[in-house]
C-alpha cells in the first residue's frame, strides 16, 4: 500500500518544489505592504498599478517584444533557408555546415555575448537594442534551423518532387508546398526564439546601453533588494511567456497529432 | 539541374545562415581567443601571443578557486538534477494515466519559462531571512531564529537544480515514452521483476537521452551568471561572476577572454567525456 | 514443455467497446493455433489475455490445469513474442536469448551455452556477438523466437510474427516456424490476419470477428466448410448467390440444391472460384460470358456473366492451359456439395 502510494508522493513534492518560488512570487506581488515576505496582508493590486505606471519599465517591456519579435523572425527565415538548402541539396561538407550552424548551441550566452561585446567595442560601434537583437539571433538560429530541418522528413520532399514534376517553379515550390507543409515546425520555432529571446539576460545585458530589454531594468530593480513591485512585474512576465507557451501548445501541437 | 547548379542553389539558400553565424559567432570567439593573448598595460590593450593570462590564472587564488567553484556546483546540479529528475519522468510517462500525461508534463515544467532572472529572484523570496521557509519553520516551531539560507552555495544550487530538473524531466520523459512498451513487457514476460527491468532494459535504452541532459545542464550551468550573482550573493564567486567583475569594474577584457576559454575548455572535456552516448542531433 | 490451454467464458471491455464476447476455447498441449481475423476482431486482445497483459473483464484462463486468470505474464509458463519483436538493442544476440535464463538466476556459463544451443536451432549460432540492429528482419524475428524458447514456456504466444517481412521471407519462415514448433512440442499459439499464413501453418485455425470466435477446427475444414458466412468469405474468395431455403431443398439461380436444413427462407449460398468447372455437372450453371480473365499461373481467375442470371458476376478459377478470351461463352457447372448454404437473417 505504502509502496503504491509512493510515486504519488514523489510526484506531490515535486510539484510543490516546482512551484514554490512561483507561488511565492506570484502570491506576494498581491501584497499590501513594502515587502514582500510573510505575513500576506493582501490582496492589493497596488504594485500591479505603480509598475504599469513606470514608463522605464513600460519602456523596457516594449523594447523586449522589439527585440524578441525581430529576433525570432530574422532568426526563423534564416534557419529555413539553411535547412531548405541544405535538406535539399546535396552540398559536398554539409555535415560540416550543420555542425557550424548549430555550434553556439554549445557555447555559454556569457561567451557569446562575450566574443560580440569585444567585436563591437573594438569596431567603435554603439550598443543599442539592435546589437542585443544581433546576440540573440546567434542563439536562436541554431534552435530554428534545427527544429524546422529535423521535420523536412522524405514525405514532404515527395510533395515537393510532385510539385516541381507538376511545374512549379523553386520559389513556387517552397511559397505553396514546403513553407505550408512545414508551418507547425516555423510556428515552434518563431515562438520558442520568442520566449527565449524575451526572457535572454546576458547578452542584452552586455549588448544593450541606453534602451534596455525588460530583464535587464528587473536586474537593475534587484539591486535594491526584495520588493513587491519585482513580484508584480515578474508575475506578469510568467504570464506572458505562460500564454505564448499554452497557445503554442493548444495551435501547433495539439494539431500536428 | 545539373549537379553545379543545384550545389550554387543549395549555397545560395545556406549562404544568409552561415554568414551571419560566421561574422557574428566565428569572427567574435577567433577575436576572443586573440583577446586572451593580448595583455593590458596600464589602460591600454597590447595585442600579442602572451600567455600571461592563463599563467595568471594558476598564480591568483582567487581565480583558480573560481575555476573549482564553478567544477563543484555543476558536478552537483547536473547529478542532483538527474536523480531527481529521472523519477518523476518515470512516474509521468509510465504511472500517470495516458490521458493526463501531457497536462502532467506540461505543468511540471511550466516554471520553466518564468523569466530566467525572475525564477532566481523568487528563489531568494523563499529563502530569504525573512522568507517562506524560515517563516514557515519558526511557525511550525521547529527552529527559534531563521537559519541562513539565501546568499549561500546551497542556494545557488536550489535554483538551479529547480530549473534542470523541470529542463531534465522534459528530456528523460521524451526518452522513456519513445521507448516501444514491448521492451517492458518482454523483460517483465521473459522473468524480470519491476527492479531488473529497469536495471537491465530501460536505464541501458535511456542512457542516451540522461547522458545528453546531462551535458546540456553542465554547459547551461556552469556558464551562468545570474544564478549564483542573486542567490549566492558574493560568498564565493563562479568563473562567469569572476568574468562579469573583470569587464565591470577593471574593464580587463583580455584576462576576461581568458576565463571565457577556460570555460569552452571545460565544456570541450564533458564533450569529450560523454560524446559516446552524446545525441545532439535528438535534442 | 508443453501444456493444454482452456479458455473460458472470457469477455473484456475497453470502456464502452466490448473487445472480447464470450470466448470458450480448448487449445491441446503441442498445438499449433492460429488466431485469425481482420484489423479490431480481437485477437491481441485474446493473445494478450492469455500472455497475462490484460487482465480480462470476466471468464477464466487455465493453463496446464491452473487457473492463471490473474497471474502477471513473468508467473506464467507462456511467453510472447512481440510484433516489433522487443529486441534489446543494446544486448548482443546471446545476451538477448539468455535474458530470461539470467532473470531465473542461471549462471553465465551455462546460460551462454544455453543461448548458443538456441542460436544455433535458428541457424544463427555464428552470430551470437552481433547486435540486434546488424540483422535482417527475418533473421530478427528468429532471435526472437530464441529467446522466447529460452525459458522453456509451456504456451509461445506469437503476435503477427511475419508481419515485417516480405512476402517470400514469410513462406519460408511459416515452414521454418512449423518445423520448430514439431521440434520443442511447445504449444503454439499464433495471431495473423493472413489465411494463407494460417492454413499454411496451422492445426487449427481460430476464426475470430467482431470479439467473436466464428469458427474454429482444422485449415481444410474451415475453407471448405467454414461454419460462418464471415469465416466462409475470409478464408478465401467466394461468389455469393441468392438462394432461398425450402422444405424440398435450397433454390439457387441455377438449380435446386438438395440440402436437408430447416426451411427458413432467405439464404446466400457460397461456391468458391475454383470449385467451379467447365463442361457438365450435378448444378449445371449453363452458359456464361467470359468478360475478362488473367492468367496467374496455377490457374487463369476469370469473371464471367451467366446467361441465365444476367446480373450475376461469377469468379472461377478456370484450367490454366487454356485461357479463356473476353467474349468467349463457355459452359460451367459445379457440383452438389462445393455449395455452402447460410441462411440470412431478416
Amino acid at each position: 500500500m505504502i509502496l503504491r502510494m509512493l510515486p504519488w508522493a514523489y510526484l506531490l513534492a515535486a510539484f510543490v518544489f516546482i512551484y514554490l518560488p512561483v507561488g511565492t512570487l506570484v502570491l506576494f506581488s498581491f501584497q499590501e505592504g513594502s515587502l514582500p515576505v510573510p505575513p500576506f496582508n493582501g490582496p492589493s493590486l497596488r504594485w500591479y498599478g505603480d509598475i504599469l505606471g513606470d514608463d522605464d519599465l513600460t519602456g523596457a517591456l516594449l523594447n523586449s517584444l522589439l527585440v524578441a519579435f525581430g529576433a525570432a523572425s530574422v532568426s526563423v527565415v534564416l534557419g529555413f533557408l539553411a535547412a531548405y538548402g541544405l535538406a535539399r541539396h546535396v552540398l559536398p561538407g554539409s555535415a560540416v555546415m550543420r555542425g557550424l550552424l548549430i555550434a553556439p548551441l554549445t557555447v555559454s550566452y556569457l561567451i557569446v555575448g562575450l566574443g560580440l561585446l569585444i567585436v563591437i567595442t573594438r569596431a567603435g560601434l554603439g550598443l543599442s537594442l539592435v546589437t542585443a537583437a544581433i546576440g540573440h539571433v546567434v542563439i536562436n538560429l541554431p534552435i530554428a534551423f534545427a527544429i524546422i530541418y529535423a521535420s523536412m522528413g522524405a514525405q514532404q520532399q515527395n510533395a515537393e518532387r510532385a510539385a516541381r514534376d507538376l511545374g512549379a517553379s523553386e520559389a513556387q515550390v517552397i511559397r505553396l508546398v514546403t513553407v505550408p507543409m512545414l508551418m507547425p515546425a516555423i510556428a515552434a520555432a518563431f515562438f520558442l526564439s520568442v520566449t527565449l529571446s524575451w526572457d535572454e539576460f546576458i547578452i542584452a545585458f552586455l549588448l544593450t546601453r541606453f534602451d534596455v530589454t525588460l530583464p535587464v531594468e528587473i536586474w537593475s530593480m534587484l539591486r535594491s533588494g526584495l520588493s513587491p513591485r519585482l513580484n508584480a512585474i515578474g508575475s506578469l512576465v510568467f504570464l506572458v511567456s505562460v500564454s505564448v507557451v499554452l497557445i503554442l501548445e493548444l495551435l501547433v501541437f495539439r494539431r500536428r497529432r | 539541374m545539373t549537379p553545379r547548379a543545384e550545389r550554387i542553389r543549395g549555397w545560395g539558400f545556406a549562404a544568409p545562415a552561415l554568414l551571419w553565424t560566421v561574422a557574428f559567432f566565428v569572427v567574435p570567439f577567433l577575436v576572443m581567443g586573440a583577446m586572451s593573448l593580448a595583455t593590458l598595460e596600464g589602460r591600454t590593450l597590447v595585442w600579442g601571443l602572451s600567455l600571461a593570462n592563463y599563467v595568471e590564472l594558476t598564480e591568483k587564488a582567487y581565480l583558480a578557486r573560481a575555476i573549482m567553484v564553478s567544477l563543484e556546483i555543476t558536478v552537483t546540479v547536473t547529478v542532483v538534477s538527474v536523480v531527481l529528475a529521472y523519477p518523476l519522468a518515470w512516474i509521468i510517462a509510465f504511472r500517470v494515466p495516458a490521458r493526463w500525461q501531457r497536462l502532467a508534463l506540461l505543468l511540471a515544467i511550466l516554471p520553466f519559462w518564468t523569466s530566467y532572472v525572475v525564477r532566481s529572484y523568487a528563489w531568494l523570496l523563499v529563502l530569504a531571512r525573512e522568507g517562506m521557509i524560515n517563516n514557515t519553520l519558526i511557525g511550525l516551531g521547529l527552529i527559534s531564529e531563521p537559519i541562513t539560507l539565501a546568499n549561500t552555495r546551497f542556494a545557488t544550487v536550489t535554483g538551479f537544480v529547480h530549473f534542470f530538473v523541470m529542463l531534465l524531466t522534459l528530456t528523460i520523459y521524451a526518452n522513456l515514452i519513445q521507448l516501444s512498451p514491448n521492451y517492458r513487457r518482454a523483460a517483465m514476460d521473459l522473468g524480470a521483476n519491476a527492479f531488473q527491468t529497469f536495471r537491465h532494459v530501460i536505464l541501458p535504452l535511456t542512457l542516451p537521452g540522461i547522458v545528453t541532459g546531462a551535458f546540456l545542464t553542465f554547459v547551461l550551468c556552469i556558464g551562468d551568471y545570474v544564478t549564483p550573482q542573486i542567490l549566492g550573493g558574493n560568498t564565493e564567486l563562479t568563473v562567469p561572476q569572476v568574468i562579469m567583475v573583470q569587464l565591470g569594474r577593471r574593464a580587463d577584457f583580455p584576462l576576461a577572454s581568458a576565463l571565457a576559454i577556460v570555460l569552452m575548455g571545460i565544456v570541450t572535456l564533458a564533450y569529450i567525456a560523454s560524446a559516446r552516448w552524446l545525441r545532439l542531433d535528438r535534442l | 514443455m508443453t501444456a493444454p490451454v482452456i479458455l473460458a467464458g472470457l469477455n473484456h471491455w475497453f470502456g464502452p467497446f466490448h473487445a472480447l464476447k464470450d470466448i470458450d476455447l480448448t487449445i491441446e498441449a503441442g498445438e499449433y493455433v492460429t488466431l485469425l481475423g481482420p484489423s479490431g476482431c480481437g485477437k491481441t486482445t485474446l493473445l494478450s489475455v492469455l500472455g497475462g497483459f490484460i487482465d480480462p473483464s470476466a471468464g477464466e484462463v487455465l493453463i496446464g490445469g491452473r487457473d492463471m486468470t490473474h497471474v502477471p505474464p513473468a508467473k506464467r509458463p507462456t511467453t510472447t513474442m512481440f510484433q516489433d519483436y522487443a529486441l534489446f538493442p543494446h544486448m548482443s544476440l546471446r545476451d538477448n536469448v539468455g535474458f530470461g535464463p539470467r532473470m531465473a538466476g542461471m549462471g553465465r556459463a551455462a546460460r551462454n551455452a544455453r543461448a548458443e544451443q538456441l542460436l544455433g536451432m535458428v541457424g544463427l549460432a555464428s552470430e551470437a556477438d552481433k547486435r540486434p540492429h546488424e540483422l535482417s528482419g527475418g533473421q530478427r524475428q528468429r532471435v526472437a523466437l530464441a529467446r522466447a524458447l529460452a525459458v522453456e514456456p509451456d504456451v509461445l504466444l506469437l503476435d503477427e510474427p511475419l508481419g515485417a517481412l516480405d512476402l517470400k521471407l514469410r513462406r519460408a519462415m511459416q515452414d521454418e516456424l512449423k518445423s520448430i514448433q514439431r521440434q520443442v512440442g511447445t504449444t503454439f499459439v499464433h495471431v495473423t490476419h493472413d489465411q494463407e499464413e494460417a492454413m499454411a501453418i496451422a492445426d487449427r485455425i481460430v476464426v475470430m470477428n467482431a470479439g467473436r470466435i466464428e469458427d474454429v477446427g482444422p485449415p481444410a475444414r474451415v475453407y471448405r466448410a467454414p461454419a460462418s458466412l464471415f469465416a466462409a468469405d475470409f478464408m478465401g474468395e467466394m461468389n455469393h448467390l441468392p438462394a432461398r431455403i425450402t422444405v424440398e431443398g435450397v433454390e439457387t439461380p441455377f438449380g435446386l440444391i438438395p440440402q436437408a436444413l430447416p426451411p427458413t427462407g432467405r439464404a446466400v449460398a457460397c461456391l468458391r472460384p475454383e470449385a467451379i468447372t467447365l463442361g457438365e455437372g450435378q448444378v449445371r450453371i449453363g452458359p456464361a460470358r467470359v468478360r475478362d480473365a488473367a492468367f496467374f499461373g496455377t490457374h487463369a481467375r476469370a469473371h464471367l456473366v451467366p446467361d441465365a442470371t444476367p446480373d450475376l458476376t461469377l469468379v472461377a478459377h478456370l484450367p490454366p492451359g487454356a485461357m479463356p478470351a473476353p467474349g468467349d461463352s463457355l459452359d460451367l457447372s459445379a457440383a452438389f456439395d462445393a455449395f455452402r448454404i447460410f441462411p440470412v437473417k431478416e
